[in-house]
């Protein structure tokens, strides 16, 4: 079915006049396609994004440090409901989306297929991790779909918190004992390359950016955003003391950028296919809790249905 | 039977006595009390809030500026009893859908006819109705235990964190 | 107040501290194991809820015993040996299915507001503050589980009896809720802290009519435990060595 090109040509308009468009508007169907994949794979990050993260609640080394780290994951919990009411509004339902994720055919975030191995992960995931999405968000929160714009708008609030108490323990740590300032130096180690890896493939690689950047999702690119994080983080890094694991970083006066080594880009596709370290852990987690919590969801039904 | 993710409530927050309810999402519950309840959790984690309303999404009849303006509410004939219908509506093009008020009407069609004139000359983004006896509202009396504990949780707030302090007294120690 | 009660009235608020630590640790296992989404958020709002409430009792020992209220909690928290925690052996209980969780916190929910409405006009200020604060997070808890646990009770026949056989092994251990505190004694006399066994009376009561209306099945009387709460059942010893771990790396450190 070809869609009315007098239609399209209205929606261009709308889109570049700044309106938001809203469910129940006429929308073309790539539009919608799109947005399906990229809100449910946020959404699917998000809740997968809560399993390296909560099982250090139960170690987390004060009361505070313990507090914290269950508010950022319920946040977490609270970012995927958002996001998964966006996509539906949009006419998926949450039990294909969640089918699609336990069946191993949706994605998610890859950073979230790597293991979080020590507590000083908890400080980096946040500074890294944490400080790639808010950019990522901030950019979607200006985007042309109104449900989507406004949960961004939410989640980059609470966001925030989640960088900052990242960097609080990263600081912590590399001002510590010698001990402490090894394990999250190890930490940095570890994540900066897959953080890095976050913001996707090169722009000449990325077949989906110049559609989005037609309707007002994507505004930045994968490129920009990436040279972004970096230029923000490296100086922070180099203030605590801390080395990123890159020979090739150094300070490009011209530009005002930090120049960077490549990606590797083997590692990149195996993980977003699935051979990454956790993938199949993260999985099999899910499918646990979804299995496991059956009766529980048919209890409630059960209950509502005689009342 | 069947594996469900249970049924959409539609939840609407009202962050000051003085101010309208807006909508704020969704959450998926079995019930009307469930839904307040998740509602609470899931939106009401930082403050602030004086009251919650939920109705389950499939009571709620919406129709877009387009449909207005287009003539797609047609004339509805049917008669039945009167009922109230709470108005929610999007007046403008960065605004969040807001409780305007209520219409009386004896179906969803005339109750979005009614809204739609009630909003007079401007037509609404986005009009929703909702029969009154469908939203379940928080109750007054709940208030402190439902709203008040999310002012006791500063750590969720980002500028409970001094970041920049400690990045700057680094900076110095280092004679940068 | 005497030192003497001070001491008690200490002891007495450590062991509640101690019951709202280790069910908050308990509870924080379930995030990103729960039935459904909102409920992760749910229960974690609990667990923070009753942490929350740890850290509030462990300030006032602090006080008390004339300790930095800054850094004491943390060392009571992650430098105590097992055997020297105070919970109830409830708390310390394996998370269970969805069934045996929501009762537990049920049952303990519901014993708190007892003992917490008795302490809510508590000659000392600071414990009656933090009792009505506390009280306020506790009545939402209570309307939530107590939807919860009707639901479960009476949703279909397998949840029904997941339910029965939670409390069948739940109903024995929650007496220990009341059983009188050690240092106890002195401070009722002093009209410094509500009879244990007058409010164990009071919530049973109200307990047993509420499972009873949710068609569960009571389990007849056995002989209680009666051991205090310094006997531990073999669960604490492996949930503290996890949780300490982390800090006990750098003892004297900032975490």
């Amino acid at each position: 079915m070809t869609e009315d090109a007098g239609r399209l040509a209205a929606f261009d308009a709308r889109i570049a006049a700044g309106e938001k468009i809203e469910p129940g508007d006429w929308m073309p169907d790539e539009y919608r396609r799109q947005l399906i994949r990229m809100i449910s794979q946020h959404a699917h990050s998000e809740v997968v994004g809560m399993l390296p993260e909560g099982g250090w609640i139960t170690m987390a080394p004060s009361l505070r440090r313990k507090l914290v780290l269950l508010a950022k994951v319920q946040d977490e919990a609270g970012h995927g409901q958002y996001l998964y009411h966006a996509a539906e509004t949009l006419g998926v339902s949450r039990e294909e989306m969640l089918e699609a994720l336990l069946q191993g055919k949706a994605k998610y975030s890859s950073i979230f297929n790597y293991p979080a191995t020590s507590w000083a992960d908890m400080g980096v995931i946040g500074w890294f991790v944490d400080g790639a999405a808010i950019l990522n968000q901030t950019m979607l929160a200006r985007c042309s779909y109104g449900p989507y714009a406004r949960a961004m708008i939410r989640i980059c609030a609470e966001e925030s918190f989640h960088y900052k108490q990242g960097m609080e323990i990263v600081l912590t740590l590399s001002q510590g004992t010698p001990a402490q300032r090894t394990m999250v130096q190890d930490a940095v180690r570890r994540w900066w390359w897959p953080t890095l890896m976050m913001f996707g493939p090169h722009d000449a690689e990325s077949p989906n950016t110049p559609t989005l950047v037609r309707w007002g999702i994507k505004t930045r690119t994968n490129d920009e955003l990436r040279q972004e994080f970096v230029n923000q983080t490296v100086p922070d890094a180099h203030t605590m003391g801390l080395s990123l694991p890159d020979p090739e970083l150094r300070f490009d006066a011209a530009s005002g950028n930090w120049r960077f080594g490549e990606i590797d880009w083997d590692e990149f596709w195996r993980v977003v296919h699935g051979d990454g370290p956790c993938n199949r852990e993260r999985l099999e987690a899910r499918r646990a809790a979804h299995d496991d919590g059956l009766w529980v969801r048919q209890a409630l039904e059960a209950y509502a249905a005689r009342t | 039977m069947s594996d469900t993710q249970w049924p959409r409530y539609e939840v609407f927050q009202q962050e000051t006595p003085d101010r309208p309810h807006r909508h704020a999402g969704s959450v998926h519950a079995p019930d009307a009390e469930i839904a307040l309840l998740n509602g609470r959790d899931v939106f009401v984690r930082r403050p602030e809030c004086s009251s919650l309303w939920v109705a389950p999404a499939g009571a709620i009849s919406r129709a877009t500026a387009e449909e207005i303006t287009g003539g797609a509410l047609e004339m509805d004939s049917t008669t039945g009893e009167a009922v109230d219908y709470l108005v929610f509506a999007k007046l403008d093009a960065r605004g969040m859908l807001t409780h305007l008020g209520q219409v009386r009407a004896t179906s969803k069609v005339q109750a979005l006819q009614e809204a739609a004139r009630a909003c007079g000359p401007q037509t609404p983004f986005v009009l929703w109705v909702v029969p009154a006896a469908q939203l379940t509202r928080s109750e007054p009396d709940q208030a402190e235990p439902l709203f008040a504990p999310a002012l006791d949780k500063p750590y969720r707030d980002q500028a409970f964190y001094h970041i920049q302090t400690a990045l700057r007294r680094l900076r110095q120690e280092a004679g940068d | 107040m005497n030192p003497g009660l001070r001491a008690s009235l200490a002891d007495v608020l450590l062991a509640l501290a101690d019951d709202e630590l280790i069910l908050a640790h308990r509870d924080s296992e379930w995030t990103g194991h729960a039935p459904i989404l909102e409920e992760d958020i749910a229960f974690a709002n609990i667990a923070l809820d009753e942490l929350g409430h740890a850290g509030l009792w462990y300030r006032l020992v602090a006080d008390l015993r004339g300790e930095d209220a800054e850094r004491y909690p943390d060392r009571l928290v992650f430098h105590r040996p097992a055997g020297a925690f105070r919970n109830v052996r409830l708390v310390e209980q394996p998370k269970g299915d969805w069934a045996f969780t929501v009762l537990r916190q049920f049952l303990f929910d519901s014993a708190e507001q007892v003992r917490l409405k008795a302490l809510a006009d508590h000659p000392q200020a600071s414990v009656a503050h933090t009792a009505a604060k506390i009280l306020t997070e506790e009545r939402y808890h209570l309307r939530h589980l107590q939807a919860w646990v009707t639901r479960l009770a009476l949703g279909t026949p397998e949840s029904g009896r997941r339910m029965q056989a939670a409390l069948d092994q739940l109903w024995p251990l929650a007496r220990q809720l009341f059983q009188p505190l050690s240092g106890e004694a002195i401070l009722v006399e002093a009209g410094a802290w509500p009879a244990s066994s007058a409010l164990a009376t009071q919530w049973q009561a109200a307990a047993m009519d509420f499972l009873i209306e949710c068609g569960l099945t009571i389990p007849g009387q056995i002989l209680p435990d009666e051991s205090g709460r310094q006997i531990h059942s073999a669960h604490l010893e492996p949930l503290l060595s996890e949780m300490q771990s982390v800090a006990r790396l750098e003892p004297q450190g900032e975490w």
